[in-house]
Parts: structure tokens; C-alpha cells; sequence
């Protein structure tokens, strides 16, 4: 649920600094090179780029822009093979099993068990699917403010990492303090750093 | 001063905020007069989280339910608790919104946008009607950020003047009040 359909949840951001002033060749130029790269057919544990809000298979933009009026709109997708806890508990349980009985030992040294754990690790991540997420983001360029549409924390972190990236810009979360200091004028900005919480009983 | 440090010193402004909102929108019986658009509507609904103390201390009160009168959001204000995320419709006109609003980063949460004539669920068979379906949903969503930027924007002008310590009489008055009348 985001951008296009249903109940949407989001937060807000404004965007800061210099675009240049070939924007739009800029934008098609960085959305290119920060496009999202599938990982279906290799073995890369992890993925990160842009694809199209309407179709998230769509990373050249061939169906669908990310142009709509005065607005940039795209999709962050990430692909990420996980292996759960306790799967690879499971394995590296067998396989310790396995080479204790072929080396007829009662116990592993603490650097063997380790190496187990990581050969099991990698091969579990090779054999596991990427598991995709989505998220929309809607830039308004006249406002140059930012809705992007995921409450997440990690989501939000790995969105202002991957913006900085392609566009050279920094997103500012709009909290209540910042938005207070967009939204008055000069004299009620400098009162509101004295301010201070009231007691409400 | 870093942005965790920030929302952390600075949450009071949206939980004074959410207290003040739903105090005004009870005082004219679902509605707030804003300077430049009139009355639009503000009405607290179903939900609502309170939270007193911080950190490990911190207590959070979680109320819900259909059709509530929060009778317990309304006793946890009179304890000292504060508003930390409440579920609000605002309307303007011919168009409603629901919104939950969190108090401490003014994220919106699970926003409902109003009905239109051309709503749709944002797979138009062509390039155009998609992007018409888009800035639809996408105008729609900035006026209810309008709506609430305005509604925050009256609060700042009125806590950061002199008529903030006469708000606030009345906004313990109303806690004190609500919470009486329920209790009855």
C-alpha cells in the first residue's frame, strides 16, 4: 500500500540543495546508473536501486515514467537473500554432527565450528530466493519536499543513503520542530527555541 | 544538534500539539476555525496512544475501539500522560481524510483519502490515464498535509505568543472536564 492504492503511510521530507539546470537529463542520466540490478540468477546476497512505481520489474523505465508533472516519482526496491536463525542453527547442528562422526572426535575446536557456521552460511544464502521490498516516493520539485512511503527506520536510512547517492541531495525528515521553522515567520521561529514543555495538569 | 537528539528534546511540540488539537476540535463540537480557510472539520476517532516518563521508564496507554469515547485516553491525560499517536479526520469541503499522526516525527500513518469521481486503483490502461491517476492520489495526499500544516501552524502561533497561558487554562480545563463528565 503506497503511492498508488489503498491507505497510505509516509513521512515527510524536504529536499536540500542545488538541482542543476538540466534536471530532467540529470535525473535520467543518475535514476540510469542507480537503477535496481537483479540478483535472481546470481549470487550476490543483496541489491538496492530504483525501479518503476507502476511495475517493480520495470528498472529501465521502458513502460512507465518516473516524470508525472511537476513531480518525480520511483520506487526503491531491495532484494535480499536471508537465512533465518534458526535454519542455519539447523544445518551447522548437521554438519558438525556429520564431520564429528567422520573424524571419529566428541568435540570441534572452537575455529572449525566457526569455519562450519560460515561454509553453511554461504551456502544457504546460494540456495535461498531474494526476498523483494518496495517503497514509493513521490518528490514534489516546486515544494522540494519528499513523501516517501514507509513509517520504517531501516527503510529510511537505506532511502537517504541511496538519494545522497544518485541526486547529491540530503533529505531532512520533517519533525514537528522543522516543520515549525518552515511553516512561521522569522519572529515566531526565533521564539520557539525558548520554548519550553508545559505541564497540561 | 542530530536529528535523534532533536525529535527526542522536541517531542513535546507534536504531543502538545495532538493535546491541543483534540481540545479544540471538542470546544466547537468537531470543528476548528482556521485565520484563512474557515471551519474545517477535526474529529479524534478510535484510537489513540499515550505515553508518560522516558526511555525504560516511560508508560504507554493504548486505546482503541469503535464508536469510543477514549474514556480512557481522557483519564490518562488527567495523569500526566501525553499524546503520542492519535487517529484523526480532518475535512475540508467535500473532502474527508483519516489520519493517524504520531507525535514525535509528525509521520502520517494509514491515511485514508477521500472519495472521488475518478478514483481508481492506479492501473490505467495507458501511460496518461496512469499519470492522471497519480497526481490525483498525489494532490490528494498534499491537501491533507495541507489541512494538517495548517492546523500545526495556528497551534505554533499560538503557543509561541501571549495567548498561550490562557489556552492552556482552558486546555486543563477541558481535561479536567471530559474526564469528570465520563467518570459520572
Amino acid at each position: 500500500m503506497g503511492l498508488l492504492s489503498g491507505t497510505a503511510s509516509f513521512t515527510r521530507f524536504m529536499v536540500e540543495g542545488e538541482v542543476p539546470e538540466d534536471f530532467w537529463d540529470f535525473v535520467a542520466r543518475r535514476v540510469a546508473e542507480h537503477s535496481f540490478q537483479d540478483i535472481d540468477d546470481t549470487i550476490d546476497e543483496y541489491s538496492i536501486g530504483w525501479v518503476s512505481v507502476a511495475d517493480m520489474f520495470d528498472s529501465d523505465f521502458a513502460f512507465s515514467s518516473y516524470a508525472a508533472g511537476d513531480y518525480v516519482i520511483l520506487s526503491m526496491r531491495i532484494d535480499e537473500r536471508k537465512v533465518s536463525s534458526a535454519v542455519l542453527k539447523k544445518f551447522t547442528a548437521k554438519e558438525e554432527a556429520r564431520i564429528r562422526q567422520e573424524q571419529e572426535v566428541q568435540r570441534l575446536s572452537r575455529n572449525v565450528r566457526l569455519e562450519i557456521k560460515e561454509r553453511i552460511r554461504a551456502e544457504l544464502v546460494r540456495k535461498s530466493p531474494p526476498i523483494p521490498a518496495v517503497y514509493d516516493l513521490c518528490w514534489n520539485l516546486s515544494s522540494n519536499t519528499l513523501l516517501f512511503f514507509s513509517n520504517s527506520r531501516k527503510a529510511i536510512a537505506l532511502l537517504e543513503d541511496l538519494f545522497k547517492e544518485t541526486f547529491e541531495l540530503s533529505l531532512i525528515m520533517q519533525i514537528p520542530w522543522n516543520t515549525a521553522l518552515q511553516l512561521t515567520d522569522q519572529a515566531t521561529a526565533e521564539k520557539l527555541g525558548d520554548l519550553q514543555p508545559a505541564l497540561l495538569i | 544538534m542530530d536529528l535523534v537528539d532533536l525529535i527526542e528534546e522536541k517531542r513535546f511540540l507534536g504531543q502538545e500539539f495532538l493535546a491541543w488539537l483534540w481540545f479544540k476540535s471538542e470546544e466547537r463540537g468537531g470543528s476548528i476555525e482556521l485565520p484563512e480557510r474557515g471551519d474545517i472539520l477535526v474529529a479524534f476517532e478510535k484510537h489513540m496512544l499515550l505515553e508518560y516518563g522516558e526511555g525504560p521508564e516511560s508508560e504507554k496507554l493504548i486505546c482503541r475501539g469503535l464508536q469510543t469515547e477514549l474514556r480512557e485516553a481522557r483519564t490518562g491525560l488527567t495523569l500526566g500522560k501525553k499524546p503520542e499517536q492519535a487517529r484523526v479526520k480532518v475535512g475540508s469541503g467535500d473532502y474527508e481524510f483519516s489520519i493517524t499522526l504520531t507525535a514525535a516525527t509528525m509521520e502520517f500513518r494509514s491515511v485514508r483519502l477521500p472519495k472521488t469521481a475518478g478514483a481508481g486503483d492506479g492501473d490505467g490502461d495507458d501511460p496518461e490515464s496512469f499519470e492522471g491517476q497519480v497526481l490525483e492520489r498525489i494532490s490528494l495526499f498534499e491537501e491533507g498535509i495541507e489541512l494538517v500544516n495548517e492546523l500545526f501552524r495556528l497551534f505554533i502561533s499560538i503557543r509561541t505568543s501571549g495567548d498561550w497561558s490562557d489556552e492552556l487554562v482552558k486546555l486543563r480545563a477541558w481535561i479536567y472536564t471530559s474526564a469528570d463528565q465520563l467518570a459520572r
